[in-house]
This record gives structure tokens, sequence and C-alpha cells, in this order.
């Protein structure tokens, strides 16, 4: 009885599945303090690989395609942050000056309402009380995000030494390595090895050259759509607004928070702005819907928009906003190993099944 | 001389790496047909040698396959529903659908003898294609002749079958 239900594929697959999450999990714990600069470089890996492709079938060598690859990226990066840096940190500046002028209207509106309430329905709210207490806890969350912001900027330095090390290894060894890792597999299961890694490496670069490209066009859709309407700081704005497209479901409605916000601050009230400023972020995600994810995501992704939801809660919970970008390639991958290695397990199981059948 | 005199035979005799006789290997299938040696050789640095034992199994029918397998030494059955259809020796390769389309084995190979197999993976092939479509369209082009012939192959017995 027990075993048989060792034997059955189902409890087999489950055991080498944890275990590959175990070994996953591990790995991500000892590479806890360079877990970002990796997957900013595997993502720059999957991006810059055509290009390099490309020199190698014009007759360079990986070696000088690759270090030709590197020194695009360091050139348009260093370009791209002598261009937007100065603009971004006096956009900020600017942010952080408006935003106790934000909470200050905020507060006078919350205030006006609950008189209001008062005057009309002759209604005690009770609501100063939770009134100030949400907007200290908002001017908290702003403070600390700050002093975030400021950490973060720390942390881009690092990242930007690293980062294109790590990439121009990746480009030019990564190939030798995955083949070296996975020729170690035994002889039963070196094919079914391979296609699951090919399975996931196609889906992961398709996500991945799909999500950048998205979140590009929903920065400059967005920039373009606030500079229109007049708000202020549009080009930091469009850049969150692309950066939170990272996050699927979740990340649209995040993006609407802080242009809404700035849209308040303005004295008296200006609901026009208000109204516009979530017009731009509505047009962007039906522009976004109807044209960018048909285009360039397509299927990249199979997963029930549930799983994806969950994912996100779970693993923004886990491990912050990195956590809520990376859920859907590390649940896509998961999937992907899982069914790959229980059709293996299952064909197998099958066959010996019906060898003893027949013997 | 040279064959009593094993130093002799080092000095003067040039002996072939595993990557040249396996590049030669392929060149002499139909495969490489109009395909440069430069450029295979370099494909043969991505392939995957494996060694099996005797009696050791390569794959099953319904296996996922993935790839194409030059046999290097030794000797492969091919065997459907416990029927011998080929038994193939160094030189000789198999499992070429698997190249092409996802789709599990259609038979079993079995090693008869201790052998080197040379794997050649449908993702090494999809890059080589992206690196050198000139010569992976040739590839292609390749492979269907030999399905083809296959295929030819194939009716020709069933109508002799039927006949």
């Amino acid at each position: 009885m027990i075993q048989t239900l060792i034997q059955h594929p189902l409890s087999k697959t489950l055991f080498i599945f944890s275990l590959i999450c175990t070994a996953i999990a591990l790995l991500a714990v000892l590479l806890a303090p360079l877990l970002l600069p990796i997957i900013i470089s595997f993502t720059l890996y999957a991006l810059l690989e055509p290009i390099s492709e490309i020199f190698e079938r014009h007759g360079l060598s990986r070696n000088t395609s690759s270090l030709s690859v590197l020194l695009i990226l360091v050139a348009i990066g260093g370009i791209g942050f002598s261009l937007i840096l100065p603009n971004l940190t006096a956009q900020l500046s600017s942010l952080q000056a408006q935003l106790p002028v934000v909470w200050q209207t905020i507060t006078t509106m919350g205030n006006n309402f609950s008189q209001h309430v008062v005057a009309s329905l002759g209604l005690e709210m009770q609501s100063n009380g939770l009134t100030q207490h949400f907007f200290n806890q908002a001017n908290d969350w702003g403070k600390t995000a700050l002093v975030e912001g400021s950490n973060i900027l720390i942390s881009l330095s690092i990242l930007l030494i690293l980062v294109p090390i790590f990439t121009f290894f990746l480009i030019r060894d990564f190939r030798n390595f995955r083949n070296s890792l996975l020729d170690k597999l035994p002889n039963s299961s070196f094919e079914m090895g391979w296609l699951i890694y090919y399975r996931v490496a196609h889906q992961l670069q398709g996500y991945i050259r799909g999500i950048m490209i998205q979140s590009g066009i929903m920065s400059i859709i967005t920039t373009i759509g606030f500079y229109s309407i007049g708000i202020e700081s549009p080009f930091l704005l469009g850049l969150v607004a692309g950066v939170l497209n990272l996050i699927p479901y979740v990340g649209p409605l995040l993006a609407t928070v802080l242009p809404i916000l700035l849209a308040l601050g303005h004295v008296p009230i200006d609901l026009w702005l208000v109204g516009a400023a979530i017009s731009v972020i509505l047009i962007a995600q039906i522009i976004d819907n109807i044209i960018v994810i048909p285009a360039v995501i397509a299927n990249a992704v199979n997963l029930h928009p549930l799983v994806v939801i969950i994912g996100i809660i779970i693993f923004g919970n886990l491990f912050g906003f990195i956590g809520m970008v990376v859920a859907i390639p590390v649940i896509s991958t998961m999937n992907i190993i899982y069914y790959g290695l229980h059709q293996g397990i299952k064909t197998r199981y099958d066959l010996k099944i019906k060898s003893k059948a027949s013997a | 001389m040279s064959s009593q005199n094993p130093l002799w035979q080092n000095l003067f005799q040039h002996k072939k790496d595993r990557t040249s006789e396996v590049t030669d290997m392929w060149m002499s299938t139909p495969l490489f047909n109009k395909i440069t040696k430069r450029e295979c050789r370099d494909l043969v640095k991505t392939m995957h040698p494996r060694h099996y034992k005797k009696g050791e199994l390569v794959f099953n029918s319904g296996d996922i396959g993935a790839s194409i397998v030059l046999i290097r030494s030794g000797s492969i059955e091919i065997k459907a529903i416990d029927k011998l259809l080929a038994e193939l020796v160094a030189g000789d390769f198999f499992g070429e659908i698997a190249l092409i389309i996802d789709e599990p084995r259609t038979a079993d190979a079995i090693a008869c003898e201790d052998s080197e197999l040379i794997f050649f993976l449908r993702s090494d092939l999809e890059e080589w294609v992206k690196r050198s479509p000139k010569s992976g369209a040739q590839f292609m082009l390749n492979i269907a002749t030999v399905l083809a012939a296959r295929l030819r192959h194939t009716n020709i017995l069933l109508s002799l079958q039927n006949n």
C-alpha cells in the first residue's frame, strides 16, 4: 500500500517538486543581499540576449559580442541617467515640497465634509479623531517613503556597479553554465530536464520582454497624458505608473493614487484636474488592454486571474514591492516545472504499468 | 612500424579530437548537407555527449522528446511494440521528429552495448537558427528531406505488405 503510494506519479512529482522548491528557496536565502541585482541582470539578459545574437550572427565571437552589448548598456544607461536624473531629482524635490500642502488640503476636505454632515443631517460622526489618525498615518508613510527613497538611492549606486558586471557574465557564460548544470542530470531525466528548462526559459523571456515593453509604453502614454493636463511632475508620475504597471491588476490601481493626491493638492480643489488625472490612467489602461497586451504579452503566462491576484498579495506580503513584481514569473515557472515533471513521471509510470500487465 | 611504435605514431599521426570526430560524423549525414564544416563544428561544441550502459533505455515510446541523437560509439536498437525496427551503429542518427515537434517519442531506443550518444537538442537548434538563419534554414530543409525519404520508405513497405 505504502509502496504504491510512494510509486504513484502524483506523490513522486510532489516530492521532486518540493525538493526543487526547497533548493530554490535556499538559494534565494543565501543570495538574499544580491537578489535584486541578480533579478535585474536576468531581466537585462532576457532583453539584451537577442542583440548579442545579432552580433554573433555578423561573425563576432561570444566574448566580443557580450562586451559590445555591455558597452551599449553602459552608454545608454549613462546617457539616460544624465538626461533623466536632473529632471527626476527636480520633480522629486517639487513633490516633496508639495506633499504637506496635499495633506493639508485633504485634511481640510475631510473636516469640511464632516461639518457638512453635521449641519445637514444633524449627525455627529466622531470622525475628527479618525481623520486625524488616518492623515497622521499617511504622513508617516510619506516620510517613511522619503527615507526609503534616500536608501534606494544608495542601493541604486551599488546596483549601477553590480548590474552591468552580472549582465556581462550572464550574456557571456550563462549558456555554458546552464549546459554543465543540466548535463549533470541522470540519463533517464536528461531530456525531460532540458524540455522543462526550455519551456520555462521560453515563457520567462517572452514575459520579461513583453512586460518591459508594456511598462515603457505605459510610462510614455501616462507622461504625455499628465503633461497635457498640466499636473505637476508629469515625468515622475509617468515613470511611477510605468513601474507599477509591472504588477498586474494591482499596479494600475496603485498608479492612480499619486496623481489623484497631487490633483487634490490644488487650492482651491480643481475637480477637473482630479477627473483628468483619473482619465489619463484609465485611457492608458484601455490602450494597454486593447493594443499593448495582445500585441506584446499575449499568452506569455497562462494563469488564472485569481491565482495572479492571490500570488501578488502573498509575494507582496513576503518580499514587498520586488515580491509583487516577480510573483507572476515565479508562479508561472513553478507551474511549468510541476506540470513538466508530472507529465514525464506519469508517462514512465503508465509504461511500467502497461509492460507489467503485458508480461 | 608506426603501429609497433606508439611514440612515432603519436608524433607523426594526427589524432582526431572528439569535436572533430563528431563533426565528421554529422557532416557525413544528409542533415548537414550544404552546411559548412566550420559551422557544424561550432554547433557540435554545444551538443551533449552522454554514456549508456548495455541494455540501458535511451527513451521509451511516449516519453517527451527534445532532441535528435547521433551514435558516436556502440549500437542502439529501435523497437516499437516489442518489434525490432532497426539496429543502428556508430554514425547513425535517430529521434529526428523530436527536433521539429513537441510530441512524445514514437518508438523505444535501447543500448545494445556500452554506447556514447551525442544529443542535439531542439533548444540548441533554435538558438543556432537565431544566430545563423541561413544555415538553420538549410538544416530544416535537410531534415524535411530526411523525413520525406523515411515517409516514402514507409509507404513503399506498407504497399508491399498490402500487395
